[in-house]
């Protein structure tokens, strides 16, 4: 007699959203490091130029809190979704 | 038999197919459903290894090993789905045709060491004496294959399937790595030396790759292969190989290039491999390396050679 199937399908969903809200995560992790990398490439530029340099470390700042908390939400979503995922399998 | 669940659609398995090719140890490291766990099959069932009783059981098993991100419907026929080089050696030799279902992102070495060890417990249960096993492998299929020979002879005392063992077929297969791969690692390699962080971005998702793709850079099928390089072919086996070409001829700039794709013929026929003795190689002018795993004239070669 041959075996049963392996997978079920129920198996199968839980698997991907597995990979799908990990991958996520990590995603938004390493995407915020390049969102923040690239505009420091502009705000280093903002900052040597007279008219701009005394507004913009703050507007850097903001920029930065604003991108930081938008990233890690949806990182910390992403892997808060997935915990409920694993208690389901 | 088939369980009672509902079992995932083709193009669910597909996908998994894919992602495990990438991600295939993490999958694997996570027990994560969506990795597939090594099984032999028999027309789309699983066959239970220690209790494979079915009628076509026959002394002569045709096995198909599949290769990265695929799965064993990759040897189907397009306008004949089921069919494959197997059933139709199958016929030819009173033979049964089995293929092999993996995760293709684990190392080639991992991969061998399951398939060996599958192997021993088939010929073990197998209903009717085993007298001879024909493996073909499609891309890294083909290096899977020959891992699993390969430990198996080294072992203290030889693996008994390995007794039975006549005939390997290598189809498309990277000996010598792909050039693909090779590229990738390079490209990894530059750009993550690079000073900004959204260029090592980029190397970061070129690294997203599974040990089983590592293993093609190289062509590496053991754990030692910085010491060993290429290991011997196992003795006592008619071993062949096919390489696929993109163009009409070996000497066109885009089939030296890119052979078959993603194999050269080269690698495919392992030519820097001196000690290496091939039973004989085929070379099929403008057919790349997927069409290599499901087509007539192919078969027609493979026909030639193991009937």
């Amino acid at each position: 007699m041959n075996k049963p199937q392996t997978q079920d399908n129920r198996q199968w969903w839980l698997g991907f959203f597995d990979f799908a809200f990990e991958g996520t995560a990590v995603v938004a992790t390493r995407l915020e490091q390049v969102h923040l990398s690239i505009a420091d490439e502009t705000f280093d530029v903002l900052a040597r130029v007279p008219i701009t340099n005394t507004v913009s470390e703050p507007v850097r700042e903001l920029h930065h809190g604003i991108s930081r908390l938008s990233y890690r939400t949806v990182a910390s979503a992403a892997r808060l979704l997935n915990r409920v995922g694993q208690h389901a399998r | 038999m088939v369980s009672s669940h509902r079992i995932p659609a083709k193009w669910q398995e597909q996908t998994s197919a894919i992602v495990s090719g990438f991600l295939g140890e993490w999958l694997h490291q996570r027990q994560n459903p969506m990795a597939f766990s090594m099984d032999l099959r028999f027309q789309d069932e699983v066959l239970d290894i220690a209790n494979p009783s079915f009628d076509a059981a026959r002394p002569t098993l045709v096995v198909l090993v599949h290769g990265l991100t695929e799965l064993e419907t990759v040897f189907d026929y397009p306008e004949r789905p089921g069919e494959n080089y197997a059933t139709e050696l199958a016929v030819q030799l009173d033979a049964t045709p089995l293929s092999l279902r993996y995760n293709s992102g684990r190392s080639i070495s991992s991969n061998g060491a399951a398939f060996d060890q599958l192997l021993a417990e088939l010929v073990a249960h197998w209903p009717v004496p085993v007298e001879r096993l024909i493996l073909i492998g499609h891309s890294m299929g083909g290096l899977v294959t020959r891992s699993a020979c390969y430990q198996a002879s080294r072992q203290p005392s030889p693996s008994p399937w390995l007794c039975k063992l006549e005939s390997c077929v290598y189809i498309g297969s990277p000996h010598e790595g792909s050039w693909l791969a090779r590229a990738a690692h390079k490209s990894a390699d530059v750009l993550g030396k690079a000073p900004r962080d959204y260029v090592r971005a980029i190397a970061d998702f070129l690294n997203v790759r599974s040990p089983g793709i590592h293993d093609l850079t190289e062509g590496n099928i053991h754990p030692d292969h910085e010491a060993l390089q290429q290991p011997p072919l196992v003795e006592g086996v008619r071993h062949y190989a096919v390489a696929g070409l993109l163009a009409s001829q070996s000497s066109h700039p885009v089939s030296r290039l890119f052979g078959d794709a993603l194999v050269q013929e080269s690698s495919a026929t392992g030519s820097r491999q001196t000690e290496w003795k091939l039973t004989a190689t085929a070379v099929f002018p403008r057919i790349d390396h997927i069409r290599l795993s499901h087509h007539p004239l192919v078969y027609r070669q493979l026909k030639e050679w193991l009937v």
